[in-house]
């Protein structure tokens, strides 16, 4: 199924927490600084309900989407108030994928975990978790996975600041 | 290493699961201590610098607990800090065994935002080199499987084929490990002359030594007592966990992203019924087991040899590069493009806000996906199994930190 099947569907079986969605456009030829957006379509859903929706879009026979392929977040520029979280679907029933999208503000980094409805989840979380300083409610093993546990702040945070030192060893 | 007093013999009961044969019952009549133990972070069996924590109730493991990081190098923050075309040298390192497929991964997502047209020979050169680097890829990995669990021979075996691929991509691209061959926009370097032919040679070469490798290790008895009916992955499971590749085949998944999300030629290829998917049908034992994703990965070497045979049938000359600017300046948007490496699903997310550099480089690796499994599958069975369903994840530790 393409994009527009698969976001028709997703809207007729009323998944939970889906905001809208965001497909690639041409830049406009009389504004100059529109460049337009290429890539991939995407579907908007809110933060709070992700789990849900997944839960539902897995679910649902004509949708399938069983496996969670990736589970990100990114940080768009310093001054953007939110974060975004990018969760790449798979459904191998269906040969089809779906990009998920949400927007997280940086003021309040916190949303429910999605490790009960994927497992593979968990250690995605955990990744994104410790990187973006998410925290991820009802995680069921929220350690840091490849920072080491005392690390300090988020670093893959465009604001992110780089320690000096490192128990003794400088980081200059 | 730290002991506990405490003896739960119900996580026994609970997690392990008997044999019909029931060659673990005594297992849970010993009466013994817990012991934490910690295999790694440099043991032989990891392939890397990695720690499982192990909880053993004698010789039954009731617990491991994979630390990862060891290996962190930031790939993920350096993309965000170096232009588009200088990445492509860091992409080669997180899959170190599978240089060329993460070369691959990577220029396909930059290509997808940027909307330009590869040339053919490109594409045929991209596919033979992905392929090759497949099957020494699945050569380190069954030839250190058997390793780990006691069979020298085939590793040595399978090291020599493995050095004549790694001759021919030194000829075609100067390197032996982190090719950086494959570019944004195509290939490097053309094929030197006669290359084509000596891929032929490797080819029908390759082919005859396969049959040593089924029969010297797969069909071993050994081996087979080895890893049939150990680390059990049922259908479930694996979608839960989100495994990939052999790991997801091994499982009797049909789902390979080169024919279900066809790129680059694999389609054309697919239609001409060049290559099949091989599936694990638990011939051994039960299906899933570790024997099973052996097994697939020994199979798929075959098939990529008829990959590589369906593009030397069909490349011609031509241009082997499409033209693109010195410095890139890659069109806003965002792109997510994933192809089947040898471990699994390869990821790239990109993110371009129309400069020079990216917003976001994001790699979803096969390992760190396929290695989660381990906290699962590990529990129940016998500390010297614990090698056995550790290789047959087939992780490299340069990708599941990155």
């Amino acid at each position: 199924m393409d994009f527009q099947v698969i976001y028709d569907r997703i809207r007729s079986i009323k998944a939970p927490g889906v905001i809208g969605c965001d497909e690639p456009r041409e830049p406009n030829p009389e504004d100059k600084k529109d460049k337009g957006r290429f890539g991939d379509s995407f579907v908007l859903v809110e933060p709070e309900r992700l789990p849900e929706f997944l839960e539902c879009v897995r679910d649902d026979a004509l949708l399938k989407f069983e496996l969670m392929a990736d589970l990100s977040a990114t940080d768009p520029s310093k001054d953007d108030e939110n974060l975004w979280i990018n969760v790449q679907l798979l459904s191998l029933t269906h040969k089809h994928r779906l990009a998920v999208k949400c927007f997280l503000p940086k003021a309040n980094p916190v949303m429910p975990t999605s490790a009960p409805v994927h497992r593979g989840a968990q250690w995605a979380e955990r990744e994104c978790g410790e990187m973006y300083g998410i925290t991820f409610e009802g995680h069921p093993d929220p350690r840091n996975i490849l920072l080491p546990e005392d690390w300090i702040g988020a670093p893959m945070r465009k604001d992110y600041e780089y320690p000096e030192e490192y128990h003794g060893i400088s980081c200059k | 290493m730290s002991t506990t007093d405490t003896y739960e013999p119900s996580i026994a009961q609970s997690k392990g699961e008997l044999l019909d044969s029931g060659e673990r019952e005594y297992m849970l009549d010993v009466r013994t201590q817990d012991m934490e133990v910690n295999m790694g972070p440099q043991h032989p069996a990891t392939h890397g610098v990695m720690r499982v924590l192990i909880r053993c109730d004698g010789e039954l493991v009731t617990g491991a607990q994979p630390h990862l990081g060891y290996l962190h190098r930031c790939a993920e923050k350096i993309g965000e800090n170096v232009e588009w075309l200088q990445y492509l040298p860091y992409t080669d390192r997180y899959d170190y065994l599978a240089a060329m497929n993460n070369n691959l991964g990577y220029s396909m997502a930059v290509e997808a935002l940027m909307g330009i047209e590869i040339p053919r020979r490109a594409m045929m050169l991209r596919t033979i080199c992905a392929e090759l680097n497949r099957i020494g890829s699945h050569l380190i990995a069954i030839g250190t499987y058997g390793l780990d669990i006691g069979a020298i021979t085939p590793f040595l075996y399978m090291f020599r084929e493995r050095e004549w691929m790694m001759a021919l991509f030194e000829k075609i691209c100067g390197a032996r490990l982190t090719y950086s061959y494959i570019r944004i926009g195509g290939v490097f370097n053309d094929a030197p002359p006669g290359w084509l032919s000596e891929v032929e040679a490797f080819c029908d070469t390759f082919e005859v030594k396969w049959k040593e490798y089924y029969d010297l290790l797969m069909q071993n008895h050994i081996f087979v007592q080895r890893t049939a009916n150990i680390g059990v992955i049922s259908r479930e499971m694996a979608l839960d966990f989100g495994l990939t590749g052999p790991m997801l085949r091994g499982s009797n998944i049909d789902w390979d992203l080169r024919r279900d999300t066809p790129y680059e030629l694999y389609d054309e290829i697919w239609k001409d019924k060049a290559f099949e998917i091989p599936l694990a049908s638990g011939e051994k034992g039960t299906l899933g087991d570790t024997w099973d994703r052996a097994w697939v990965r020994v199979m798929e070497m075959m098939e990529s040899i008829k990959i590589v045979r369906w593009c030397l049938d069909k490349v011609e000359p031509g241009p082997i590069i499409a033209e693109i600017p010195k410095t890139l300046r890659i069109p806003p948007g965002e792109a997510y493009v994933g192809i089947e490496n040898p471990r699994g699903e390869l990821g790239h997310y990109v993110v371009s806000d129309g400069g020079k550099i990216a917003v976001r480089c994001r790699v979803r690796g096969p390992s760190f996906a396929n290695l989660a499994v381990l906290e699962e599958l590990m529990p129940g069975t016998l500390l010297a199994d614990a090698i056995a369903i550790i290789g047959s994840t087939d992780i490299v530790v340069g990708e599941t930190d990155r």
